[in-house]
Formats: structure tokens, C-alpha cells, sequence
């Protein structure tokens, strides 16, 4: 169950991040998540074809919220701004313009 | 790919506009763009049987109007949670849970079931895998060693006969194998061959998804090899955040959305009659 408890700890995480704080404390999907690691906990020897299912999906859901997460901040990161001025990418490649102190 | 159907959905989005009138264009026209969050909570109600969401006091639409509402509940929550994680504004494009709830819901374009069975299955034609390279050597190896035992799971579990080529021109695909593959397809119901479609147009290949979908590699490993010479080529030649990393983050949301899409709408059937 180690690896389990390891990806509901993920979920939770990513969870919080985006979501705003004064709803964290009843949010639905975090109750479900953290239901179905119990449910099945307790019934593991019997159902474990479906534990096992329950477990591919849970890391499923952490990918997806990882994954958009990382879109997100590459892109607001990258191509959220439009074009960059001269000094921002000089700055990037490690340049100085002529009249920059040295 | 994406850029083509973009053209298409402007010329039919044009041709419409064309030949209608005033009154019918305000009802088949939705603002689309980027709106600021107006809602404080997302909630999921329960009403005949189906989830629905609501946001505040709001119930949440789909682009053509109708009351969102799925039959799934986990589906519901995952739909829920991503409108509460919109920080201040609202970026449709990228919640790919309710995009897909949504296409089926409207089904815009009028598809049926057996229309999009078909498309699935006359992508094996062109699925990546089976498409090897016959130039590189080292990248041949590679290919094999990654690719080839997906198509052997994929022949043994459907019973199929697909073989990989390193011919400009490809393998035929046999039409028993896209028989028994369509036949496989139309045993899911309509939500989830929505959802093989979205898939095999995002990583390009069917065998993947069928891979994915049933739980013989996970995500990230379907995206990484969809893109095995992309990957391959990094190796030589470096590799760029706002391109490499953003694709392959995009590709992992776009596909792990469609596996819990699937997963939640087979789900549903099966809890209800353990429930009896």
C-alpha cells in the first residue's frame, strides 16, 4: 500500500495548488479520492484486480494534474506575452547590451 | 492536424453564417472568449440519476447550450474540480476533461457511433508504430526494441495479424484485423469511442491507445513512445522547453483526460449492477 498512499499524497498536493483555498476544505473530489483509497484498502485480499485498477487510475488522474500544471506554466512561461524586448533576450542567452556596465 | 480541422470548423462556422439569420445567429453563438472566473464554488448535484455541475448558483452548459450532465460520478468531480482550479480566468482550452464531456454531449458534427469506430480503425493503416525507420540504424534499433512488443501484446490480444514495415509505402492492415477491431470498438458505448478517437488523433496511433486504455502501460510511457524518434533525435541535437517539454506535457494531459474519460464511462455500468 506504500506506493498507494504515496500517489493520494501527490493528488492531494496538486490539488491544493490550484485550487482555491476556502474550498479545499469541502472539495467533492478530494473526499471521493481519499473514500476510494479506503474503500479498497480494507478489501484489498478480494478485490485486487480492482485495486490494481484503482491504483493505474488514481496515478492516471496525478498525471493529468501534473501535466496540465506544467503545460500551463511553460506556456504562461514562454508564449503568454507576446514578444520579448531586446534586453530580455540578451538577458536569456547570457548577453549584455552595448551601453550595460560590463 | 489540428490546423486543418481548425479550417474546416471556420468554413463551416462561415458557411453558416452565411445563410442565416439574425435571430438564429445569436442562439448558435456562444461568446468563446477568455472569461474571468465568476463563481466562487463548484458543486456537483444529482438530478434523475445524472451529475451535473453547478457553479454558485449556476448550472454549467455546454457550448451549444444544453445543461451539462454525465452519468458518472467520479467523471462529475473530475469535471468540477477543473472549473474550481481556474485561477482568474476561465481557459477552456485547456480543461480536456470537459472538452470531451462536451463533444459528446452536442456532438457537433452529427457523428454515430459506427462513423467514429470506423475512423479508429482506418488509422491502423497509418499507426505510427508500424511505421519503422529504414535509414538510421541505431535508431531502427531502438525503434524495435520499444516498439515491438506492443504490437505483439496488441496481435495477441485482439488476435491479430499486424506487422511493422520499414517500406515508405507501409503494411496492409488485413480487413479481418480491422474487422475484429471495430468489432471490439463497438462493444464500448458511444462516450468512450469518442474518447478512442481524441486519443488516437492526439498520440497518432491506435495500438498505443489500446495499450494505454487497457492498462498495459501507463501515460507517460504511451506518450514517450509516440514520440520515440522525437525523443531519439533529442538526444542529438538538444532539447528546448517551449517545444519538447511543452508537447510532451500537452500530449500526457490530452491522453491521461481520454483514459479517465473511458475508464468513468465504462466505470458506471459496472457499479450499478454491483449495487443490486
Amino acid at each position: 500500500m506504500a506506493g498507494g498512499t504515496s500517489t493520494l499524497r501527490q493528488i492531494i498536493s496538486e490539488l491544493r495548488q490550484v485550487i482555491p483555498k476556502e474550498n479545499l476544505k469541502d472539495n467533492l473530489m478530494l473526499k471521493y479520492i481519499v473514500n476510494q483509497y479506503r474503500k479498497y484498502q480494507t478489501t484489498d485480499e478480494q478485490l485486487c484486480k480492482a485495486k490494481e485498477e484503482m491504483d493505474f487510475m488514481a496515478k492516471t488522474y496525478l498525471c493529468y494534474l501534473q501535466s496540465s500544471k506544467l503545460c500551463r506554466k511553460i506556456h504562461e512561461e514562454f508564449h503568454s506575452k507576446g514578444e520579448r524586448t531586446v534586453e530580455e533576450t540578451a538577458k536569456m542567452v547570457g548577453f549584455k547590451l552595448p551601453h550595460d556596465p560590463k | 492536424m489540428t490546423s486543418c480541422k481548425i479550417s474546416a470548423l471556420f468554413k463551416s462556422l462561415f458557411s453558416k453564417t452565411l445563410f442565416m439569420s439574425h435571430q438564429q445567429k445569436s442562439c448558435e453563438f456562444r461568446s468563446y472568449g477568455t472569461v474571468k472566473r465568476f463563481y466562487r464554488k463548484t458543486n456537483v448535484l444529482k438530478s434523475n440519476g445524472k451529475y451535473e455541475i453547478s457553479l454558485d448558483q449556476r448550472k454549467l452548459k455546454t457550448p451549444k447550450g444544453n445543461i451539462f450532465s454525465v452519468e458518472s460520478e467520479p467523471l462529475a468531480l473530475a469535471v468540477a474540480a477543473e472549473w474550481d482550479s481556474q485561477n482568474d480566468k476561465i481557459i477552456r482550452s485547456k480543461m480536456h476533461i470537459t472538452t470531451l464531456c462536451n463533444t459528446v454531449l452536442d456532438n457537433p458534427n452529427n457523428h454515430t457511433k459506427f462513423d467514429l469506430a470506423n475512423y479508429v480503425t482506418n488509422y491502423l493503416d497509418t499507426d505510427t508504430i508500424i511505421f519503422q525507420t529504414n535509414e538510421d540504424e541505431e535508431l531502427y534499433k531502438f525503434q524495435a526494441n520499444q516498439w515491438d512488443p506492443i504490437i505483439e501484446w496488441f496481435n495477441e490480444r485482439y488476435d491479430t495479424t499486424i506487422q511493422k514495415s520499414v517500406e515508405m509505402l507501409g503494411p496492409t492492415v488485413a480487413q479481418k484485423d480491422k474487422d475484429s477491431i471495430n468489432r471490439h470498438l463497438m462493444s464500448y458505448n458511444f462516450n468512450s469511442v469518442y474518447g478512442f478517437v481524441y486519443s488516437v488523433d492526439t498520440i497518432k496511433s491506435v495500438i498505443l491507445t489500446m495499450a494505454c486504455v487497457e492498462r498495459f502501460i501507463n501515460v507517460e510511457k504511451a506518450v514517450l513512445l509516440s514520440r520515440l524518434e522525437e525523443e531519439y533525435q533529442l538526444t542529438h541535437w538538444g532539447r528546448v522547453e517551449w517545444a519538447h517539454d511543452l508537447n510532451q506535457q500537452d500530449l500526457q494531459a490530452r491522453l491521461s483526460a481520454v483514459v479517465l474519460f473511458i475508464h468513468c464511462n465504462n466505470q458506471s455500468s459496472k457499479i450499478q449492477t454491483k449495487n443490486i
